[in-house]
């Protein structure tokens, strides 16, 4: 799996952001942090899990400088934070906070004028803010949501307000102070996969989350706090796979790796690889029962870049073929398939079960924009090196309009 | 209690997508032609045109219109039965002299007057709810801002503005919590509800006052509140539509000139 190589190319990047045995206490009241230290690196997926009144959102609160730690320093850009308005000014610039509750995050009457808040009061030229507000709505999918108050918005459109409104600003860092709270299943996995998007446009994001199956299959780092200290530090299969360490935080441990637990206990011998996904339980129990694939030919996945002008083509392609399975990567490619009113059956983790639908013997289609065509391909090759399976990926081309049988004899 | 917000109406109306410099043209222009009309006639034509564009152009709900004006009509029918009474003339219908010094009568005169100030108030009132139906506050700030109101008052406006429905729906859940606890059964126990609500509120109100700051700290906040959208664009049915209703009026006004009903 691609997770190992990820991490390991991202270890080679340089250190964004750094706590040195910081301490902090809230007047009249106990020491939240009691001397944490940790580094961050450009391009991290982190996440800060811990039950209530661990300190993580004070901890988050230092990384832009809205706490200042009594003791121990805070580096930013292997820098130590300075606390005057100017240097304060420039690190909010490059960390941007996105609060727990929108409600207190969003200042102004109109979208418009919240997204443009902070680009605004840095002094962008007023078609330089039109720019980044139009950017930053059609990166959290409310293009069209300018002149709307706040008030009339639900609780995961706000939250994606929030998010645009620090993303106006184009920050390196995104801290996120429980991204998922207040929002139903479907919600939460829309953000996530937002967070995916802009991890993968190289923003550093940090969360804080109690939600442990979240933020399992999707960090590449888990930092377990308790009582202000850090209990573990690691990859998210180690951080979550000590069961002592998950009980002491108020944790439970993510169904797969308990799963993956109860069948080593069974005796089973298992892979030492622990599995994140869906997928990755599926390959493990499929080399358990010796049976590599259910079909003796696995189906394909067709990866259609909504950004190249092929509507009508990709439109022919899925009226040619029925019962095929389509889902949307990114919020361009869920809007372009709402405006056609394409039906998704995947709106998340859309790569992994359209492997998982390629096994079974079924072709499917990945709608999704420019960057992450190579996500695609990478993840899909990375299956195949590990599984042994190969599953071909085709890219729908402009006006080349294939039917089934034919994209069949040629695969 | 609280579902029914003016605002909100404002926000999703038929007509919110026409240039503000238009609709607030057409209500107050009809607001000055009510003053200026020396007769009944005019006011309530004006009042029928209005309230036929708040009901089908902008398509608000009509018992929600009615709501809204049946309040000021009962002020406005008890200060034209005082007029009436007081304002006297010379041809009497009925009079009565109760005191020495003080006398009610009805007359030809305080019947017209009458009359005359209770459709000056259906006009101009249709004129008020008109601007209220259609232009929600977050287009009057953009407009504010272009008529260079000092942009303090503009940006402690917007900031009211958003506070007020964050505290409002801080006041709703209070106000819930307290009614699933029975909290307003009887009158002494409303009374202490109502209190601790006004308590709750203003420590809510104060949190997020502090929680404003915080998040425009958060953001880089320098002293510039965030610029406005623009007004949209003066399309060619709206202008021709508003300047027929107003040279319309207008002619009502003049052609009406000193009309009386009796």
């Amino acid at each position: 799996m691609g997770h190992d190589n990820y991490i390991g190319n991202k270890s080679m990047s340089s250190i964004i952001l750094e706590a040195r045995g910081i301490r902090y206490r809230y007047p009249r009241s106990m020491e939240a942090i009691r001397g944490i230290s940790f580094h961050v690196r450009k391009g991290e997926k982190i996440a800060l899990v811990g039950p209530n009144g661990a300190g993580k959102s004070t901890l988050l609160m230092m990384f832009n400088g809205m706490i200042r730690p009594d003791t121990g320093t805070i580096l930013f850009d292997s820098q130590p934070v300075r606390y005057d308005t100017a240097s304060l000014r420039m690190l909010r610039k490059r960390v941007g906070f996105v609060l727990q509750n929108p409600d207190r995050q969003i200042i102004a009457p109109t979208v418009y004028q919240d997204v443009a808040f902070g680009p605004t009061n840095l002094g962008y030229p007023e078609n330089e803010v039109k720019k980044a507000v139009a950017l930053a709505l059609s990166h959290v999918g409310l293009e069209g949501f300018d002149r709307r108050p706040p008030h009339h918005l639900s609780g995961g459109e706000k939250k994606r307000v929030a998010i645009a409104g620090v993303l106006a600003m184009d920050p390196d860092v995104l801290v996120f102070d429980e991204p998922t709270s207040g929002l139903d299943p479907s919600g939460s996995e829309d953000i996530m996969e937002l967070l995916d998007e802009l991890n993968h446009e190289g923003k550093t994001v940090i969360i804080s989350t109690h939600d442990v199956e979240l933020a399992y299959p999707w960090a590449d780092r888990a930092i377990l706090l308790l009582d202000g200290r850090i209990l573990q530090e690691d990859v998210p299969d180690v951080a979550f796979g000590n069961p002592d360490h998950v009980r002491m935080a108020h944790l439970s441990a993510p169904t797969l790796l308990e799963l993956y637990f109860e069948l080593q206990k069974r005796g089973f011998s298992l892979p030492d690889k622990k599995p994140r996904t869906v997928l990755d339980m599926m390959h493990i129990i499929e080399t358990l029962f010796s049976k590599t694939c259910c079909q003796a030919r696995p189906g394909s996945i067709t990866i259609c870049n909504v950004d190249l002008d092929n509507e009508e083509s990709l439109l022919e392609w899925i009226s040619n073929r029925t019962g095929v399975s389509v889902g949307a990567m990114g919020t361009r490619a869920k809007q372009r398939a709402e405006n056609r009113q394409i039906r998704l059956d995947f709106t998340y983790g859309v790569i992994d079960k359209c492997i998982l639908k390629a096994l079974l013997g079924e072709d499917s289609l990945i709608l999704t924009t420019g960057s992450m065509v190579d996500r695609v391909h990478k993840r899909v090759d990375d299956y195949g090196k590990e599984s042994g399976i190969h599953i071909t990926v085709t890219s729908l081309e402009p006006g080349i309009v294939q039917t089934n049988e034919e994209s069949r004899r040629q695969t | 209690m609280f579902e029914d917000l003016l605002e909100d109406i404002a926000q999703k109306n038929g007509l919110r997508q026409v240039n503000t410099y238009l609709k607030l043209a057409a209500g107050t222009g009809a607001i000055l032609l009510c003053l200026l009309s020396t007769s009944y006639i005019a006011p309530l034509f004006i009042a029928v045109l209005l309230t036929f564009a708040i009901l089908f152009l902008a398509r608000v709900d009509a018992k929600t219109y009615t709501r809204l004006f049946i309040h000021p009509t009962w002020f406005a029918v008890m200060s034209v039965a005082g007029i009436v009474l007081i304002y006297g003339g010379s041809t009497v219908f009925w009079s009565w002299d109760p005191l020495p010094w003080f006398s009610l009568s009805i007359t030809r005169e305080s019947i017209n007057q009458g009359f005359f100030v209770f459709s000056r108030i259906v006009g101009g009132m249709s004129a008020v709810c008109f601007i209220a139906l259609t232009t929600p506050m977050t287009d009057l700030f953009i407009v504010m801002r272009q008529c260079r109101v000092p942009e303090v008052v503009i940006d402690l406006a917007m900031i009211i503005y958003r506070t007020i429905f964050i505290i409002l729906n801080q006041v709703i859940q209070i106000y819930h919590a307290q009614v699933m606890r029975l909290g307003y059964s009887s009158w002494r126990e409303s009374i202490h509800s109502f209190a601790s609500l006004c308590g709750a509120a203003f420590i809510a109100s104060w949190e997020s006052g502090e929680d404003l700051i915080r998040a425009m700290e958060s953001r880089c906040y320098n002293g510039k509140f965030a610029l406005l959208g623009e007004t949209r664009p003066v399309e060619r049915i709206p202008l021709f539509a508003v300047m027929v209703f107003l040279s319309l009026s207008s002619l009502v006004v003049i052609c009406s000139w000193d009309m009386t009903i009796i």
